[in-house]
C-alpha cells in the first residue's frame, strides 16, 4: 500500500511465472501457499482427468491438479524441473502442477492487458490478462476460475 | 441494543441454556406428577427461571426478564401449592421456555421480539383464569396495514409509524388493538437498527464449546509432557545414531501415543442422554396433537458416545421417534380393539454391543405390514412384482428406506414432511450406523441402530489392487477369504448377469475392486512378488464391468505361472490365475457382498482426512487417509461401491443365495414346469408325451404284435391291446423297424391303448414354452426344444380319435345342452399360450364359450367385466402377476362369485398344491391335457349349474 503512494503512482504486483508445457504463465505470488516437489502422489482412480493425485503435505490431503490438462495445454509429465505450486482453496489446499518454474518478476498492474480476444476456448478462460515484458508474454492465470470450474462439470 | 461486555454476556448466554435445558425435562416430571408436587423439583425450575430473571435484568434483556418473569410466577404458585400443574399449565411454561431459548440463541435481536402471545396465557394463569395457549396473533396485520399511509409522508425515517400504530388501527372495527409495541420494542427503532429483524428462522445448533472434565485435561497435560520428553529422547537418539536405543524410543512413543489419542477421544465423548433428553417433549407434544396417549421409556442415557455422531444423531432419532408416535402406536380406541393397554409404550434404548453402540427404538404399535410395503413400493414402481415376490419379510419391512417411499397413507404434518426414510437412512450411513427394523404385524416395530463409537479414528483392513493401498472400515468387513487356483473354478458361479461366490452353502455377490474404480486390472505375483498386469482386463473393456470374471479371460496370468494347464476347458481357462483370489467380504446395512482384490494387508487404525473438492464427485472414496510410509491410501465407501456396481440394495442381502435362486425359480415358476416321457418313433425324430398321461411302458419283441382286421393288437393282461403309432395319423416317419419294440400304455375313454415306440426314453421336467403352431400337425399338438433337440409332442388324445372314433361314440356326449338356449361361457385363465389354445379347443369343441385371460389379474378383470356370463372359471396355478390361488382368494372372496366353480390346471398336482388350492376356494384339480377328465368335470359342473 505505501508503494502506491510513494513516488511512481503505480501499482506493483510480484509475479511468480512457471512454465505449463511451452505456455509462460505467472500468478500473483501472494496467493502462492508454497512450492514443492514432491511427486509421490496416490492416483485417484475415476477421478477428474486433469488430477494427478492426492499428496501428503504435512498430514494435510492436497489434491493435485495437472495445470496442462486443465488449461488444455497438454499433460504435465512429472520430471525433476516439474513442481507443485500449493494454493490455498476455501476450506483446502490445492496444488497445481506445473512443468518448470521461471523467474520472480514485478509487474505493473496498469501494465496487465486484457486477455487477447483471440486466447479464446479453453485456454483463454482461465487467464485474467496477460503481461509483456522485455522479451516475453506471461499469461496471467485466474487462480479462482482454474480452481472453480471443475464443480459444474460434474 | 448495545451490550458491553461480551464475556459476560456469554456467560449468561451459557449458564441460561443450560437451565433451559433442565427446566424442559423437569416440567415433563412435574406435569407427571401431577397434584403430588415434588417440591425439590419446584424448587429447581423456579431457581432456574429466576437465575435468567435475573441475568437478564443485569444485562437490559427486558423482553427476556419480563417472560421469565411471568413463568416465575406460575412456577411460584406451583410451589405454594397454589396451582396445581395440568398439562395446560406445563404446556404454556414449555412454550414460554421455548420462546427463552429462541431469544437466548439470538440475544442481539431479544428486544424486539414480541412475547404478547406468551404472557397472556401466563399471566392468565398466574390470575386464576386457566386460558388455552393464545390463538394465533393477530397482531402482525394490522401493523403491515398500517404502514404504508405514515411512510409516504413521513419520508425515511420509520419511527413515527410505530407511535402511530395505535391510531389508524383503532376504529378498525374487526382489528384487535394489538399490544405488541411494547416500550421496549421502540428503543431499537429509535437507535439505528443494525441487527435484520428476521430471526425466524431456526438456527442449527452447533456446539462450538465443550465441557471436559479436568482430570481428563490433567491426563492430557501429562502424556503431552511425556511426549515432549519423548522426542527430546528420539531426537538425541538420531543424533547419536544408536540403534536400539532408537527402538525403545520408538516403543515409548508408540504407547504415549496411543494413551493421547486415547483420552483426546474421551475428551469427545458425550452422553447420549444429550440428545435422548428432547425426546420427552417431543413425544408428549405430538401424542397430545394425535390425541394419543404415549409413554416413553428411555434407558441408557449415560451411554457416551463422539460429540460428530451425538450431533447428527439428533435429527434421524428425532425422525424415527416421531415416525412411531405417528404411525406406529395406535389410537387409543384402536388399541382398546385389539385388547392391548390405551396406553402405547415406545422404549429408546441405548446400550454397548460388540465394540458399537446401539440405541433401540421400540414401539408396541400396530408394526409394519411387509406386505402392504412391497405392493406399495411396486405401485410406485421401485421394485418389480418378481423382485417383491422373492423378498423376505425382514426385506420388505426394509424396503421402507428406499427413496422415494413415504409409508403414511395420508400426509399428516407430522410425518408426512416428504422426508422419508431414506434420508434417515442417508444420514446413518454418513456415520457409519446401520440401522436394521424388526416388525411385527400387530406388535410393533424395533429400529436398532448400530453407530460406531467415533469417527475420527477408525480401524481398516488395508488391501491393494492396482498398485494402491486402500483401507476398508473394519465395520464394514466381515471376513477374509482366499479362494486358491484350484478352487475358482468350483467356487465361483454365475447367477444371472452376477458372480457369486460359494461360501458355507450361501452365495455372495462379488465386485471386482479394479472394475468398479475402473484401474487396469492387475494381481499379484505370490513366487516372484511383484505386482504384474492383468492384460485382459483391460479398462476399455466395459463388458468386464458387468462380467468380471466371464467375458474377460486371465490368459496373461496363466502363460506367465502355468503354462501348461491340464485342463483346457473353457471355464477353467478363465479361472487358471496363478494367483488365488483374495476376497474381502464387506457389508453394508442393507447388504452383503465380496469385494476382489490383489493383496491382503494389515489391519490398522487409520485418521479419516476427507478428499478435496476436486474429488467430491468420486464416490467410491469415503475419505482418505495418511499411511506410516506418509504416502495416502483412500478409504473405500463400501455401500457406495455396491451401487456403482448396481449391485442394488434390496436384493443384496445376507441372502442372495436365496435371492438368486428364488430368481431362478421364479423364471421357471412363470413358465409351467411340464413332465414329459421322451421317447422316439423313428430314429430320427423325437417325440413326447405328457407323463402324466402315461399309464405305464412295456417292453414288446416286433414279434408280439399281431396285425388283425387291419389293426394292431397285441396280448396284454388277458385281453387284446390296441396298438398304435404316431405315423398312423402324422406325417412323421415310420416305426423304426427293430426287434426290440415300447409300448406306452394309455388309458383313453376308459380303455387301454399301446403306442409303439423305440428308445431311448427319459422323463424329464421342462420349462419351456411349448410352440403350438410350427410344427402343429394331426396328432402332433406342438414342439419344444429339449437339449438341443427338436421334439414334437404328441396328442395321443387326437391320434385315438381319428383311429377309434366309435370308442367315442361309446361315451356320453359331452355336447352342450341346447334346449336351454344358453351358451355356457368359461372364463380360461393361463399364461401359456400352448396350454391356453388347448384348453380352448377342448371347450369349443364341446360346444362351451370360452373368454381366455393371460394372467390370473387379467382373467380377473375380465370376470368383472362378463360377471353374468360366466358361468366357470378353470385356472393354471403358475401365473405372473396373479397366480391361481390369488384369483382363486379373489374370486372367494367377492360374495357375488361364490357360486362360480373353479377349476384349477396344473402340470403336475403335488398334494400340498391341492391342499392349498382347496383352502382358497378351488373346486376341482385337473392335470393339464387330460382332455377327458377335465371335460368330464367341466361338464358336471355345467349340469349342475344349468
Amino acid at each position: 500500500m505505501n508503494e502506491k503512494k510513494t513516488t511512481t503512482n503505480k501499482t506493483l504486483v510480484e509475479l511468480a511465472t512457471f512454465f505449463v508445457g511451452d505456455a509462460l504463465c505467472g500468478m500473483d505470488i501472494l496467493k502462492i501457499q508454497e512450492i514443492n516437489k514432491l511427486m509421490d502422489m496416490t492416483k485417484v482412480p475415476q477421478a477428474p482427468s486433469y488430477v494427478t493425485g492426492i499428496l501428503n503435505l504435512r498430514g494435510q490431503i492436497v489434491t493435485i491438479i495437472d495445470l496442462g490438462k486443465k488449461l488444455g495445454l497438454g499433460s504435465t509429465d512429472a520430471t525433476l524441473n516439474s513442481r507443485n505450486i500449493i494454493v490455498s482453496s476455501p476450506g483446502e489446499h490445492v496444488g497445481l502442477l506445473v512443468t518448470r518454474l521461471s523467474d520472480v518478476i514485478s509487474a505493473d498492474t496498469d501494465k496487465i492487458e486484457r486477455a487477447p480476444a483471440n486466447m479464446g476456448g479453453i485456454q483463454g478462460e482461465f487467464f485474467s490478462g496477460v503481461y509483456k515484458t522485455d522479451d516475453k508474454l506471461i499469461g496471467i492465470l485466474d487462480i479462482n476460475k482454474v480452481l472453480r470450474i471443475e464443480e459444474q462439470g460434474h | 441494543m448495545q451490550i458491553e461486555d461480551d464475556e459476560i454476556l456469554q456467560g449468561f448466554i451459557e449458564e441460561s441454556l443450560e437451565h433451559l435445558a433442565d427446566i424442559e425435562t423437569d416440567l415433563l416430571a412435574i406435569e407427571k406428577a401431577g397434584a403430588n408436587i415434588d417440591e425439590n423439583l419446584v424448587n429447581k425450575v423456579f431457581r432456574a427461571a429466576h437465575s435468567i430473571k435475573g441475568g437478564a435484568g443485569f444485562m437490559g434483556l427486558t423482553v427476556i426478564q419480563e417472560l421469565s418473569h411471568a413463568m416465575e410466577n406460575i412456577l411460584g404458585m406451583i410451589r405454594s401449592r397454589k396451582l396445581v400443574p395440568n398439562p395446560e399449565i406445563v404446556n404454556v411454561l414449555l412454550q414460554g421456555s421455548d420462546k427463552l431459548e429462541a431469544m437466548i440463541n439470538n440475544i442481539q435481536s431479544s428486544n424486539d421480539e414480541d412475547i404478547t402471545e406468551y404472557l397472556i396465557p401466563l399471566n392468565a394463569i398466574a390470575e386464576g383464569n386457566a386460558v388455552q395457549p393464545a390463538a394465533p396473533k393477530p397482531a402482525p396485520e394490522p401493523v403491515v396495514e398500517a404502514v404504508p399511509e405514515p411512510v409516504i409522508s413521513e419520508a425515511v425515517i420509520p419511527e413515527p409509524t410505530q407511535q402511530a400504530v395505535p391510531t389508524p388501527v383503532a376504529p378498525k372495527p374487526d382489528a384487535i388493538v394489538p399490544p405488541a409495541p411494547t416500550p421496549s420494542s421502540l428503543v431499537p427503532a429509535a437507535t439505528a437498527n443494525i441487527t435484520p429483524p428476521a430471526a425466524q428462522t431456526p438456527q442449527v445448533k452447533a456446539d462450538t464449546s465443550l465441557r471436559v472434565h479436568v482430570s481428563l485435561l490433567d491426563s492430557l497435560m501429562t502424556l503431552a509432557g511425556e511426549l515432549v520428553l519423548s522426542r527430546n529422547q528420539l531426537l538425541q537418539t538420531i543424533g547419536s545414531n544408536d540403534l536400539r536405543n532408537a527402538e525403545a524410543v520408538g516403543q515409548r512413543i508408540d504407547l504415549i501415543t496411543s494413551e493421547l489419542q486415547e483420552a483426546i477421544m474421551l475428551t469427545r465423548m458425550q452422553p447420549i442422554g444429550n440428545v435422548f433428553s428432547k425426546f420427552p417433549r417431543v413425544v408428549r407434544d405430538l401424542s397430545k396433537q394425535l390425541n394419543k396417549t404415549i409413554e416413553l421409556t428411555i434407558v441408557g442415557n449415560d451411554v457416551e458416545l463422539d460429540k460428530t455422531i451425538i450431533e447428527s444423531i439428533n435429527d434421524p432419532l428425532t425422525h424415527l421417534i416421531r415416525n412411531s408416535v405417528d404411525h406406529g402406536i395406535e389410537m387409543p380406541a384402536d388399541r382398546k380393539l385389539m385388547g392391548k393397554a390405551e396406553k402405547g409404550v415406545i422404549i429408546l434404548k441405548a446400550y454397548h454391543e460388540a465394540g458399537q453402540v446401539v440405541i433401540q427404538i421400540r414401539d408396541d404399535g400396530k408394526g409394519l405390514d411387509g406386505e402392504a410395503l412391497a405392493a406399495s413400493a411396486i405401485s410406485k414402481g421401485l421394485i418389480t412384482t418378481e423382485q417383491a415376490l422373492i423378498m423376505s419379510d425382514k426385506e420388505k419391512v426394509n424396503l421402507i428406506f428406499l427413496p422415494g417411499f413415504s409409508m403414511a397413507k395420508k400426509v399428516t404434518d407430522v410425518s408426512g414432511r416428504g422426508v422419508g426414510m431414506d434420508v434417515v437412512k442417508t444420514n446413518l450411513d454418513k456415520l457409519g450406523g446401520q440401522v436394521e427394523i424388526v416388525s411385527e404385524v400387530g406388535n410393533g416395530t424395533t429400529i436398532s441402530i448400530k453407530l460406531p463409537l467415533t469417527l475420527a479414528i477408525i480401524p481398516c483392513q488395508i488391501i491393494t489392487t492396482s498398485g494402491e493401498r486402500y483401507a476398508i472400515p473394519q465395520v464394514n468387513l466381515e471376513e477374509l477369504l482366499r479362494i486358491p487356483a484350484n478352487q475358482v473354478k468350483k467356487r465361483v458361479e454365475k447367477v444371472g448377469n452376477a458372480e457369486v461366490v460359494r461360501l458355507r452353502g450361501n452365495l455372495l455377490p462379488l465386485i471386482r475392486l479394479a472394475d468398479v474404480i475402473e484401474t487396469e486390472r492387475t494381481y499379484w505375483d505370490q513366487e516372484k512378488a511383484e505386482q504384474k498386469e492383468d492384460r485382459r482386463g483391460s479398462i476399455a473393456d466395459r463388458r468386464g464391468k458387468e462380467s468380471p470374471f466371464f467375458q474377460t479371460s486371465n490368459e496373461g496370468q496363466e502363460e506367465e505361472n502355468k503354462p501348461t494347464t491340464a485342463d483346457r476347458s473353457v471355464t477353467d481357462r478363465r479361472f487358471a490365475a496363478s494367483s488365488a483370489l483374495n476376497i474381502v467380504v464387506v457389508s453394508t446395512s442393507s447388504m452383503k457382498y465380496g469385494l476382489i482384490v490383489d493383496r491382503l494387508q494389515d489391519s490398522e487404525e487409520i485418521v479419516i482426512k476427507p478428499l478435496g473438492r476436486h474429488l467430491q464427485q468420486c464416490k467410491g472414496y469415503a475419505g482418505a487417509t495418511i499411511m506410516g510410509d506418509g504416502r495416502i491410501a483412500l478409504i473405500l465407501d463400501v455401500s457406495n461401491l455396491a451401487k456403482m456396481a448396481r449391485l442394488t440394495s434390496i436384493d443384496g442381502t445376507d441372502r442372495a443365495n436365496e435371492v438368486a435362486l428364488a430368481a431362478a425359480e421364479l423364471m421357471r415358476a412363470q413358465k409351467d414346469k411340464q413332465a414329459l416321457l421322451i421317447f422316439r418313433s423313428s430314429e430320427h425324430e423325437q417325440f413326447a408325451v405328457p407323463l402324466n398321461q402315461v399309464e405305464r411302458i412295456e417292453k414288446i419283441k416286433r414279434s408280439e404284435i399281431e396285425d388283425m382286421g387291419g389293426r394292431r393288437v397285441m396280448q396284454y393282461r388277458g385281453g387284446s391291446l390296441a396298438l398304435i403309432t404316431v405315423d398312423d395319423i402324422s406325417s412323421v416317419h415310420p416305426l423304426a423297424d427293430q426287434d426290440d419294440l415300447l409300448v406306452i400304455v394309455f388309458n383313453i375313454c376308459s380303455k387301454p391303448i399301446g403306442l409303439l415306440a423305440i428308445g431311448p426314453i427319459d422323463a424329464i421336467e421342462i420349462t419351456t414354452e411349448i410352440d403350438g403352431t410350427t410344427l402343429k400337425q394331426p396328432g402332433i399338438m406342438g414342439s419344444i426344444i429339449i437339449d438341443a433337440h427338436t421334439t414334437m409332442l404328441v396328442d395321443v388324445f387326437e391320434i385315438v380319435q381319428t383311429l377309434y372314433p366309435e370308442w367315442f361314440a361309446e361315451k356320453p356326449v359331452f355336447e352342450v345342452d341346447k334346449t336351454s338356449g344358453v351358451i355356457p361361457t368359461i372364463l380360461i385363465a393361463e399364461d401359456s399360450n400352448f396350454f391356453r389354445n388347448q384348453v380352448k379347443n377342448y371347450m369349443t369343441e364341446s360346444g362351451y364359450k370360452v373368454i381366455e385371460g393371460a394372467d390370473g389379474a387379467i382373467a380377473w378383470d375380465l370376470l368383472q367385466k362378463h360377471a353374468d356370463e360366466i358361468s366357470m372359471v378353470v385356472t393354471d396355478i403358475e401365473m405372473p402377476n396373479m397366480n391361481g390361488f390369488e384369483l382363486t382368494e379373489t374370486i372367494r372372496k367377492n360374495p357375488k362369485y361364490n357360486n362360480i366353480p373353479i377349476i384349477a390346471l396344473t402340470t403336475l398336482a403335488a398334494d400340498e398344491d391341492i391342499a392349498k388350492g382347496k383352502a382358497v376356494g378351488v373346486d376341482e384339480y385337473h392335470i393339464k391335457l387330460d382332455k377327458e377328465k377335465l371335460m368330464a368335470c367341466v361338464h358336471d359342473y355345467i349340469k349342475r349349474l344349468f
